[in-house]
């Protein structure tokens, strides 16, 4: 049996990987699969905690942040293909015409 | 079993009525405009429109009561009543905003624009749910219809590199945060079991929890929320957002999407760490359960928000972007309100809201005025307007006035409760950060009145004219304004009996 | 007192409103008619003045008891029923008058009448007279509202128009002068605003009409020590908190005096305000600062008053030595006489700090008389500096002969101003070092020194101006018309009638003066004696 901790840690340091992506990387694509990892993370850790408490809330939460992500993704896929139809690029460092 | 569900269901539906009639008139709005949009261009401005005033009588006929639906999940009560009101409010005043846009004017020219009424209803359901949810998963997920519909509003002139970038960054924004909001609600559901926020609660005060636990994860659903009514440090967004999207849904943005996130704030606040064993000896004030520095963690981002907002506000050109920073430092001022943990903080609240319908949108419209006849938001625009659009500039001063909270407009009404709440409850030093703000604020509002007037009238620019539509729209914005200034019993009446929630003192 | 059943109070408050409203309506291209109607609609202001002034008791005191105010109108104007948090919620529509304000009340009609004359050639006419009433009733509204919260209402509708009338009309650094202006007094009254919600929370009255226990924004409730709620933040006498209000409090009024160092948003204020404008600010509005203070401060907070009477007096004597040599040192007519008024402000500022008979009588006078002194000289360098477009003292010379008449009113304002006896200035001066030499000997003797510079600057601005050789650029200059002698001789018959005969003045402050002094000094000793002093 492998105890509830190594869940949560292999989900923290996901969620942590998910988290730099976001900020670091630079481009959008890539984002959006960091923020995926970020919400996978959380599917691990909810899947640990219910089956440890051992009612099955938590796993009901699970398919709806599966749900949620997808619709999140796919709005923002096309979001991105609105700049590159603008732009021709998905660089969020050329993406600058907003600042101060 | 199965009967006793069945029978539960149809109760529930019954007082989930104005959810159902803003679901069906979304639906309606997405298939008139497919069947008749190409010929009536407006249709689902108008079905939009009839649809939310049937959500109002429904919204008015479920006033007073308090109870909760579809097995816990949801509440009825006085509280997410108010808010409703200002959603509905909010929606229907959009709404008419965009049938005069002149940016929505262009994008109709190109394409059907079923889709933004459709996604104009859906963020305002969104929102209704926020201010009923009481589950952590109904919490998440009307979060997320409000956040997903307002990604594509944002985006919605795809055509336009400003729009697009903006509803860019707001996705990727909105993503994070909500990514690390739902980290620290798997943290609370890791330390309760529960999602109910009241078996949270429960939970919480029968079996103890880690304070330090507590904390991060408190921080992290924080995030979320902080994002949604745009709390310093969450604040990114809002700028590039606010000047990026179209008018009128930045308008809808500053006002439904935040007081969302407020209701939704309060009452997860409210409802989660409060601790029911200790009487406070104060009517109307609620402890918050031991070991977590609630009350200094909102006392601290609200100080920084108003602040950080006004300051950078003051070197703003562009008046969008102004009102974006105007309205990070409202989020600043409103969150007084929740430092005291008491009733008169939320009663001062939800005037404060009610107030900042009107100001806020009314500066939003006139911005979008001035914006179709200059072609322009910048400031330098509105240099010499006061004598080209006399009562344009007349009723935009009112609304700065209103903001800045100076008598007699109901801005200060909404001030001075939520100061009352602060000295109440003896917090001085905010409320003198909040006054101090006031001041601050006052000179980068009082730029706009001063290009709009003091200077001389440049000579060759004609007057502009203002169709009587739009001179309505504005004096059903700044009667309110001035009346509620002078007169306020009617608003205070309703917020205090407001602010009662399902299941708490 | 009732004319068509509504309050001769509000119709002296509200009159000027309902002339915006009709000035609003007049027509394009009808200037003359808005002249008029603000004319006409202030010229029955000053009316009203003298109504109330006639049917004036003279035995009533007010201040702090109800049935010692006159023409007192109390209705109920919010009112909030409670819930089981928090109680009812009440604000009263109360206006009344007594000792205090009488002479203020007085003071703005008049001036408001004479700044309407005044106004007669300013661009722009419509929004220049609808600001102006508006300005009007915000002002004759804080004299005379006894609620906190009407007074606080009152207070801040006067600064957008006061912001619009310097911004628009004003000189070339109209609109730094104007948002200084503006920043300044609202920082003064949000202090003034958090202090108001601290006594509303603090003092709780048994309602007569419900009998309920209530909050109240009433200025009276708040007078008395029974009304405070034990544990509330302003509960007892000579507490930390008490003195912090009084000093916020304080600070609010001190920035409208001006008292150093939150003077410096008036001279910008003064040079660059068009001459009516001037007119009210140094004539009505500087007053409101010293008026709250003896309305508000004193009896509110007579312990932080007393505390803080010596350095109140001490700033009086820098008002009086930094006006006076700041002024000395002006080459701008204008400014000068900005200067001056922060001097001859802290005449008033030492005669309160004085807390005597003699101190607090001679403040209010010279609140009046400089109101109608400073007003006469503001109008004095618009005459001037319509007619040459330049207020520069050195480029001028010579005027007494090139402007007769000029001269002569100049001179009855000027005397006034450096305190000659028989006129006006030297009544309350010499009342206000009366009541400050009992108290405060040495400060009274070192300010004295202020009468002298005085003299020094208004003999200099007199040479400069009438005597010596008449530069040839002025041979042409006309002297004063009619009706800049309408607008000037009524204030110089006052400023020598009061001068000779100032009975009338003290008579009608007389009382509540005298209740005042009792009242404060009795009740700011009180806990000093009772040994709550920490």
């Amino acid at each position: 049996m492998i105890p509830l901790s190594w869940y949560l840690f292999l989900s923290l340091i996901l969620f942590t990987i998910g988290v730099l992506g976001v900020l670091i990387r630079r481009n959008a694509i890539v984002i959006f699969m960091c923020i995926e990892l970020m919400l996978n993370s959380v599917n691990l850790a909810l899947v640990g905690f219910s089956s440890y408490i051992g009612n099955e809330i938590g796993q009901m939460l699970v398919f709806f942040v599966l749900v949620v992500a997808a619709a999140e993704v796919s709005v923002g896929l096309a979001i991105i293909i609105a700049i590159f139809r603008n732009r021709l690029t998905v660089n969020i460092d050329e993406i600058n015409l907003l600042k101060w | 079993m199965e009967e006793r569900f069945i029978i539960e269901l149809t109760q529930s539906l019954k007082n989930f009525l104005p959810e159902v009639s803003l679901t069906v008139t979304l639906s309606l709005v997405i298939l008139l405009d497919l069947i008749f949009g190409r010929r009536f261009k407006n249709i689902g401005a108008f079905v939009s429109l009839a649809g939310l005033v049937v959500t109002l009588f429904f919204t008015i006929k479920q006033y007073g009561g308090s109870y909760q639906i579809f097995r816990g999940m949801f509440v009825v009560d006085p509280y997410s009543t108010f808010f409703k009101f200002v959603f509905l409010l909010s929606a229907f005043v959009i709404v008419i905003f965009s049938l005069q846009s002149y940016e929505l004017r262009e994008t109709s020219a190109r394409r059907r624009i079923g889709e933004y009424y459709f996604f104009i209803l859906s963020l305002t359901l969104g929102a209704f749910l926020m201010a009923g949810s009481v589950n952590l998963i109904m919490m998440y997920l009307s979060l997320e219809l409000v956040s997903i519909s307002s990604y594509i509003l944002a985006g919605y002139i795809k055509e336009s590199e400003r729009s697009s970038e903006a509803s860019m960054k707001y996705v990727i924004y909105g993503a994070l945060s909500s990514g690390l909001m739902i980290y620290g609600i798997s943290l609370v559901y890791g330390l309760t079991g529960e999602l109910n926020i009241y078996a949270i609660n429960a939970s919480f005060l029968s079996s103890g929890y880690s304070p330090i636990v507590l904390m991060i994860s408190l921080v992290l659903i924080l995030a979320g929320f902080g994002y949604k009514i745009s709390a310093v440090p969450f604040h990114y967004w809002t700028p590039d957002v606010y000047e990026g999207a179209p008018i009128t849904v930045t308008a809808f943005l500053s006002v439904s999407s935040k007081a969302a996130g407020f209701a939704m704030l309060v009452r997860f606040l409210k409802a989660s760490f409060i601790d029911r064993t200790i009487t406070l000896g104060i009517e109307g004030a609620w402890a918050v359960i031991q070991g977590l520095p609630l009350t200094e963690i909102v006392a601290v981002l609200s100080a920084l928000t108003m602040t950080v907002g006004n300051i950078i506000a003051i070197w703003q050109n562009n008046l969008k972007r102004m009102l974006a920073y105007s309205s990070i430092a409202h989020a600043g001022y409103i969150l007084m309100g929740v430092v005291v943990m008491q009733n008169l903080g939320i009663s001062a609240m939800l005037i404060y809201f009610l107030a900042y319908l009107f100001m806020n949108l009314g500066a939003f419209y006139c911005v979008m005025l001035v914006a179709e006849k200059t072609g322009s938001e910048d400031i330098e625009v509105y240099k010499g307007l006061g004598y080209r659009a006399p009562f344009l500039s007349i009723v935009f001063t009112i609304f700065l006035v209103s903001l800045t909270g100076i008598p007699p407009t109901f801005g200060f009404i909404g001030k001075l409760y939520l100061f009352s709440a602060l000295i109440n409850a003896k917090v001085i030093w905010l409320a003198v950060v909040g006054v101090l703000n006031s001041v601050v604020s006052l000179y980068y509002y009082i730029r706009v009145v001063r290009n709009m007037f003091l200077g001389d009238p440049e000579s060759g620019k004609e007057p502009i004219n203002f169709s009587p539509a739009h001179i309505v729209v504005m004096l059903i914005l700044v009667i309110p304004t001035l009346l509620f200034g002078v007169y306020f019993t009617p608003i205070v009446n309703f917020a205090q009996i407001s602010v009662a929630m399902f299941g708490l003192r | 007192m009732q004319i068509l059943g509504i309050g001769i109070l509000t119709w002296i408050v509200f009159l000027p409103i309902v002339a915006m409203i009709f000035v609003l309506l007049v027509p394009k291209g009808r200037e003359t008619w808005i002249k008029w109607i603000s004319v006409v609609a202030t010229g029955l202001q000053v009316i009203l003045a003298a109504v109330l002034l006639l049917n004036y008791r003279y035995d009533l005191a007010g201040v702090n008891t109800l049935e010692g105010f006159q023409f007192v109108e109390k209705y109920r104007w919010i009112d909030v029923s409670g819930v089981a948090w928090f109680g009812r919620i009440v604000i009263d529509y109360f206006l009344g008058v007594d000792g205090l304000s009488m002479p203020m009340v007085v003071l703005t009609a008049l001036i408001s009448f004479i700044g309407a004359i005044a106004s007669w050639e300013l661009p722009k006419t419509k929004g220049y007279y609808a600001l102006y009433l508006l300005l009007d009733t915000g002002m004759m509204g804080v004299f005379v509202a006894l609620d906190f919260f009407l007074f606080y209402i009152f207070w801040e509708v006067m600064l957008l128009p006061m912001y619009f009338l310097i911004g628009i009309w004003g000189g070339p650094r109209r609109e730094y002068a104007a948002i200084k202006f503006f920043i300044y007094t609202l920082l003064g009254s949000v202090l003034m605003l958090l202090v108001m919600i601290g006594l509303y929370f603090s003092t709780s009255i048994i309602d007569p009409v419900t009998g309920e226990k209530v909050h109240t924004f009433n200025m009276l409730a708040m007078m008395d020590p029974k009304n405070y709620e034990p544990g509330s933040i302003f509960s007892g006498l000579h507490t930390t908190w008490r003195y912090i209000a009084y000093i916020a409090l304080f600070i609010g009024f001190a920035i409208k005096v001006p008292i150093v160092p939150f003077h410096t948003w008036l001279p910008d204020a003064h040079v660059e305000a068009p001459t009516p404008i001037s007119v009210i600010l140094a004539g009505v509005l500087l007053k409101m600062g010293t008026y709250g203070m003896l309305r508000i401060s004193f009896p509110i907070f007579p312990d932080g008053m007393i505390k803080y009477a010596l350095p109140m007096a001490i700033l009086g004597f820098i008002n009086i030595v930094y006006g006076a040599l700041a002024a000395m040192a002006q080459e701008d007519f204008k400014k000068l006489i900005a200067y001056s008024s922060i001097s001859h402000m802290g005449y008033v500022v030492l005669g309160m700090a004085a807390l005597n008979t003699q101190g607090v009588t001679g403040a209010i006078m010279q609140m009046f008389n400089h109101g109608t002194i400073t007003a006469m000289l503001f109008l004095i360098v618009g005459v001037l500096y319509d007619r040459a477009h330049t207020r520069g003292l050195y480029e001028f010379g010579g005027l007494a002969n090139q402007m007769p008449k000029y001269f002569g009113i100049v001179i009855i304002a000027f005397f006034a101003a450096l305190g000659l006896p028989g006129l006006s200035g030297f009544i309350s001066e010499a009342f206000v070092f009366l009541g400050a030499f009992q108290t405060y000997k040495w400060i009274a003797i070192f300010s004295a020194t202020g009468v002298i510079i005085t003299a020094g600057y208004i003999l200099w601005t007199t040479q400069r101006l009438f005597f010596g050789q008449l530069p040839e650029r002025w041979k042409n200059l006309p002297d004063i018309n009619a009706r800049e002698l309408v607008t000037l001789v009524p204030l110089a018959i006052i400023v020598i009638f009061l001068g000779v005969y100032p009975s009338p003045l003290i008579n009608l402050m007389n009382t509540s003066v005298n209740h005042l002094v009792k009242f404060v000094s009795e009740m700011g000793q009180a806990g000093m004696q009772l040994g709550i002093l920490p």
